[in-house]
């Protein structure tokens, strides 16, 4: 028994030894070094986590950079994940959700040399209060070191609200949300935005669910996690009569997917990325996906940041710069596809107005 | 005649203590030994070692002249060793043949339960030792002294000729104790050989063939029950003379303390197990209530004590009823009570002797001022009370639960008897105490009582009863069959009142 | 420290059992460390990296500290000092909430009750501490600061004593009521976050708390160490002192140890039962408070990670005893504060010290695993079967 505490002992020295002798040793050396701090979806939310990383690791193997996450579990954490990127002098720090934005902005703040991207987020914006002390909320002037990446999410589900009126057999078609916030509403308007045009091209009287955007309103669960909700929902548009159905709130859809999977009943538009990947035990019923291409944003980013050209203000992805995109169309006819490659060409150079 | 069984030198410490010191035993083959002894003084730790659950530290175990290494009660059983346990290990929802099939569940075709097999021989035992026992019962509906066969059918079932029964009487009536000495009688005549662990001097005179006493872990000696009577058995287990007769002066009895009449009381599961009883006790007498458990006597004292709610009928201490009076005003009032279940009721065995001397007066001063506990009153309190009623403790601050069931019990009686008191409940005050520990608990209750107070005992034990008692009361099925004087009734008449029936010359007080 | 051998004396007979009462849980530790190390091996990680960064990462480097301290008494610079100390008082900062949602769950565990609703109840006192904290304007700290911790505190109290109360009046099981509190408090929170405690803008969360409603920070940004611990401390102090020098405490522990006897010896369980919930609910409502007052400043969905679910797993570890529970926090502390370092440092997944955490709590919840490890003779159990008389 003794010689057993006795090995035990050593061991822990041994390691505590090694630890403070080892610990602090970040390799220095001219690599741009990437941290990603995830909000508390985790890095394998198959979301915005995990595409903002899809697009650190292609910089990876791609620009030789060094690339690496840490995951937050609470509030607290984001604070403290970036000070840990801080303390390990990262050249950029990718922070995801607007939940990271006060601590963004106030770590962005403190250390000018840093850079920062935000995820689905850009400044100004102060949570309604000041957080930096006697401050407004920060702007590309304010913080010069940070980028906001945002997206004009209202020109694929513009896309999206076509498709989805061409493919319906009941002439009706649903979209609900989380809350009603304009991050998650611009999906819903575009959505309408692209029934209607659809209408007015085929003559044609597609109807929406769920979504006016004339009275600024429509459906939300109230919360992003209830696949229950998810599933009450998807059955109620079911029942009057809609037969695709786009949900904005995030894992609730998957509630939905389910429904329609199991009931054969209607067939889903995914959100924020390529849901036939992402949610793939429900490709059989995902018409297609309204993405936002946060991989091709923050690989963008890393790419300025490598040739010295980042600077601090907002991006906004589009269908232009492949920000946007629409997953692929399952069972789209030829002639369908042709004319949503014209419609998008149409946006990207302006000639059709998404709102 | 040969030894079937011989444990030579065994020794067993635990730290700290020494269980078992260099203890020889003998069983002769088809005799009963009965093994003496206090608790505490070792019984339970040899045995334990004898099937295999402790290891001994020295000494060698003998089974028909070979030695035997028992690692496990697996061990024990293919030995022919087969324990009954005081605590029985019964599974109530289950027949007997399937309590008797546990562990040892034998199959048809290898894969299907063979029941009527079982069945079958259980009906063999039963019927070769006149056991009496239905395979097909359910335990749960069977009385204590039936499922107590049963776990004898178990051990036979197992093929054991060398039977352990630890402390088989504690849980029966006198009648079920004479039904147990035939089956004994019965086992023996057909060459099983038995140890028999008990703390009952009389039980021991009335059955063994040859008595070891043990004594703090030692064998004190060995004697011939023929030469032995009880008050020699008494003081070699105690190690001093013992007074087994409780003496006592005529009571002085004055005003009445409690008065109950017609009291109905449910039972927790609604059951009325309480119907109409009545009676009185006295300042400076004690009213023994005698009865097989299980006929009203717990429900009953619960009633008193303000646990339960009464249904119908009244309770009067001191002259003011007790209705929806919580149990902490009742106690205020005066009455004190031993309960039933020691270790459930009576104690916090989790807490140090020190706290468990002020439960019911911690709020009080000196133990407390303000909301603020005054640990030097309460530590001083306890070494006093220690001092005064010899409860043997390392200190006032170890758990109560270290310490023996008659130190527990002195715990509580020096809690109660400190506090000013008009009326004292003691139910079974001394079950499963040894000898020592019962001869003070007696003599404190009839010093209370010719101190004044008035007295109710509660006990299934008859000789306790009779020992105690001024007068006698005896429950039965919820109802007092009748109320006698001590000194003008018997063991005879007792029993018969407890299994229901009355004796056609009865000699009524009241 | 005198002070903890003194319950510990009274629970387990003798002053010298102390050593004996942490033997196990420190050898708990261990092993969960040392079968922690075997997952990092098998996840081909070195052990010693990793380990190395959890110790940095929760006690700061040594070189650091000394590099620190040294450019502090040449130029007066304090950036590299504080720099050196930020892991160890960021442990700090996590273990504070730590120890308020252990002594909520030790306390219920004391009077026999399993308060799982720690969770919601750090909710709920965090909601209340925020709205005080952003609502109340003008008032100086000396008022708002205690206002909004109390806020928080009685929160929590009310949310701990409705199961309470249920259980006392109608026997209704903690545990369930507990639960259910707990999504009360979780869809309550996704409602005010959304509508009523809404910041303006469109995300669902608070307004931060005035500046006078914050606990004070000791040291300037990013270091959080705040007044929260000490006041942790404090309450610890006055939980012990409650449980074990009061006649109420005298009270809840009879009703936790022996309800029955407690009864019998007059004492009210009803009263007990909702006061012990009361003041868990209030316990873990400061735990949210302090999290939100001290740490965070405003509150958002995902404010707690299940605080109130480790809080469990330490009051367990440490005995339900008030310095116990304070021990086990700081473990806890150290252990998810380090975590990050070695995360990132390390590359191994912060789930290791979930793990670790996992395997303390089985190896507390079932000594005998280790006892039997380290061959341990279990004194404890031995004594019961000393055979005095009542052991069977």
């Amino acid at each position: 028994m003794k010689k057993l505490y006795f090995l035990m002992t050593a061991l822990i020295v041994a390691s505590l030894v090694l630890a403070a002798c080892g610990g602090g040793g970040a390799a220095g050396g001219d690599v741009v070094k990437v941290g990603q701090v995830t909000d508390l979806g985790g890095i394998d939310d198959k979301s915005f986590n995990a595409t903002a990383y899809a697009g650190i690791e292609k910089a990876v193997a791609e620009l030789g950079v060094e690339g690496k996450y840490l995951e937050s579990t609470q509030q607290s954490d984001y604070n403290k994940n970036i000070q840990q990127f801080i303390d390990e002098d990262t050249d950029l720090i990718v922070t995801v959700g607007f939940l990271l934005g006060v601590d963004t902005a106030v770590a962005a703040k403190a250390n000018p040399e840093t850079k920062f991207a935000i995820v689905d987020y850009a400044y100004p914006d102060c949570f309604g209060t000041d957080f930096v002390e006697g401050q407004t909320c920060g702007s590309a002037t304010e913080l010069p070191n940070v980028l906001g990446l945002t997206f004009a999410t209202d020109q694929a589900a513009f896309l999206a609200g076509y498709a989805a009126a061409a493919t319906t057999q009941t002439g009706k078609v649903a979209t609900f949300g989380g809350i009603n916030i304009p991050p998650v509403t611009i999906f819903m308007k575009g959505f309408e935005a692209g029934v209607k045009y659809y209408n007015a091209q085929k003559g044609t009287n597609v109807e929406v669910l769920g979504w006016s955007t004339e009275a600024n309103d429509g459906s939300f669960t109230g919360n992003f996690e209830s696949l229950d909700d998810g599933r009450s929902f998807a059955e109620s548009f079911v029942q009057e009569g809609a037969d695709i159905i786009m949900p904005v709130a995030g894992p609730v859809g998957l509630g939905s997917a389910a429904y329609c999977q199991e009931t054969g009943s209607c067939k889903i538009v995914g959100v924020d990325t390529d849901w036939t990947v992402s949610a793939s035990e429900y490709s059989d019923v995902i018409l297609t996906s309204v993405m936002k291409n946060m991989n091709v944003a923050v690989f963008d980013t890393i790419k300025a940041v490598v040739d010295g050209t980042f600077k601090g203000g907002v991006y906004v992805g589009t269908l232009a710069n492949g920000g946007m995109g629409l997953a692929e169309v399952s069972g789209a006819s030829d002639e369908l596809k042709a004319e949503l490659e014209a419609i998008k060409q149409g946006i990207i150079d302006g000639s059709i107005p998404v709102q | 005649m040969t030894n079937v069984l011989e444990l030579r030198g065994i020794t067993k410490r635990f730290p700290g203590v020494i269980a078992n010191e260099k203890v020889d035993i003998a069983l002769r083959e088809g005799k009963i030994l009965a093994l003496l002894g206090e608790n505490g003084a070792g019984k339970t730790t040899l045995m334990n070692i004898l099937y295999g659950l402790y290891k001994p530290d020295e000494g060698q175990i003998f089974v028909r002249g070979r030695e035997a290494h028992i690692h496990g009660p697996n061990d024990a059983i293919a030995l022919g060793i087969g324990m009954v346990h005081q605590h029985f290990m019964l599974v109530p929802v289950m027949t007997v043949t399937e309590n008797v099939m546990l562990g040892v569940e034998p199959t048809r075709n290898g894969m299907f339960l063979d029941k009527e097999k079982v069945s079958r021989r259980i009906r063999e035992i039963s019927d070769q030792y006149g056991l009496e026992v239905d395979p097909n019962a359910y335990i749960k509906d069977l009385p204590v002294g039936i499922q107590q066969r049963v776990e004898i059918i178990k051990v036979l079932y197992r093929q054991a000729d060398i039977l352990i029964l630890d402390e088989p009487t504690a849980v029966l009536t006198p009648q079920e104790v004479e039904g147990l000495f035939k089956i004994i009688n019965t086992l023996i005549k057909s060459g099983k050989s038995i140890i028999f662990i008990t703390h009952k001097l009389k039980e021991v005179l009335a059955i063994a063939d040859d008595i070891t006493v043990l004594r703090l872990g030692k064998v004190v000696g060995s004697i011939d029950p023929k030469e032995a009577t009880t008050e020699k058995l008494a003081s070699m287990m105690v190690g001093r003379d013992v007074n087994l007769v409780v003496e006592k002066k005529p009571a002085k009895s004055g005003k009445p303390v409690l008065m109950v009449e017609n009291l109905f009381v449910r039972d927790e599961r609604q059951h009325m197990t309480v119907q109409g009883v009545s009676f009185e006790v006295r300042e400076g007498e004690v009213l023994g209530v005698a009865g097989v458990q299980g006929n009203g006597q717990t429900e009953l004292v619960y009633a008193l004590t303000g646990l339960l709610p009464l249904e119908a009928g009244t309770i009067r201490l001191l002259n003011e009823p007790i209705r929806h009076t919580s149990p902490r005003e009742i106690l205020e009032r005066g009455m004190a009570h031993i309960p039933e279940d020691r270790q459930r009721h009576g104690l916090i065995l989790t807490f140090p002797v020190h706290d468990n001397l002020v439960l019911c007066t911690y709020y009080k001063e000196p133990f407390a001022r303000g909301i603020s506990l005054q640990e030097k009153a309460i530590f001083s309190n306890a070494g006093e009370l220690v001092k005064q009623y010899d409860v043997r403790t390392p200190n006032i601050y170890v758990n109560v639960g270290t310490l023996s069931g008659g130190n527990q019990q002195k715990v509580i009686v020096a809690r109660e008897f400190s506090r000013p008191i008009k009326l004292l409940i003691a139910s079974q005050p001394t079950r499963g105490l040894d000898v020592g520990s019962i001869e003070y608990i007696h003599q404190q209750i009839i010093k209370k009582r010719d101190e004044g107070t008035g007295v109710l005992v509660v006990s299934s034990e008859l000789d306790e009863i009779l020992a105690l008692s001024d007068r006698i009361a005896v429950m039965y099925k919820g109802q007092i069959m009748d109320i006698l004087d001590a000194d003008k009734t018997s063991k005879e008449e007792l029993g018969l009142l407890m299994a229901g029936i009355h004796p056609s010359d009865n000699k009524k007080t009241k | 420290m005198s002070e903890t051998a003194t319950p510990s004396k009274q629970s387990n007979g003798g002053r010298s059992s102390l050593a004996q009462e942490l033997l196990v849980p420190v050898l708990a530790v261990v092993t969960g460390l040392l079968i922690g190390a075997v997952v990092i091996i098998a996840s081909g990680a070195n052990v010693f990296d990793a380990y190395g960064a959890l110790f940095t990462g929760s006690f700061g480097s040594p070189a650091r500290l000394v590099e620190g301290l040294q450019v502090y008494f040449s130029t007066g610079e304090t950036r590299e000092l504080l720099r050196a100390i930020y892991p160890f008082t960021e442990s700090l900062v996590t273990a504070t909430p730590y120890i308020f949602a252990g002594l909520s769950v030790a306390l219920g565990f004391r009077a026999g009750l399993f308060n799982i609703g720690a969770e919601g109840q750090f909710f709920i006192g965090a909601l209340c501490s925020a709205f005080i904290g952003y609502s109340l304007k003008g008032l100086p700290m000396i008022v708002h600061l205690p206002l909004a911790l109390l806020g928080g505190a009685l929160g929590g109290a009310i949310w701990g004593m409705i199961p309470g109360y249920l259980k006392a009046r109608f026997g209704a099981h903690e545990v369930v009521n507990t639960i259910m509190m707990n999504w009360i408090a979780f869809r309550l929170s996704d409602w005010l976050l959304n509508g009523p405690m809404k910041a303006s803008g469109f995300r669902p969360v608070t307004p931060n708390v005035l500046a006078s409603a914050e606990l004070p920070r000791f040291f300037p940004d990013p270091l959080r160490f705040n007044l929260g611990f000490f006041i942790a401390l404090l309450v610890a102090y006055l939980v012990y002192w409650f449980l074990f020098k009061t006649t109420t405490g005298f009270e809840i522990r009879s009703v936790g140890a022996n309800p029955d006897a407690a009864k019998y010896a007059g004492m009210n369980i009803v009263k007990n039962l909702v006061l012990v919930m009361a003041l868990a609910g209030g316990l873990a409502g400061m735990a949210g408070s302090a999290q939100v007052l001290g740490v965070d400043h405003w509150v958002g969905q995902g404010f707690s990670a299940g605080y109130g679910f480790d809080a469990i797993a330490l009051a367990l570890l440490g005995k339900s005893h008030p310095f116990g529970v304070v021990l086990s926090a700081l473990l806890f502390g150290f252990l998810r504060s380090g975590a990050t370092n070695m995360q990132s440092r390390a590359g191994i997944p912060i789930d290791i010290i979930s793990i670790i955490q996992g395997l303390v709590i089985v190896f507390i919840a079932a000594p005998a695993i280790i006892r039997w490890f380290y061959r341990l003779r279990s004194i404890k159990t031995e004594e019961t079967v000393l055979t005095r008389g009542w052991g069977k």
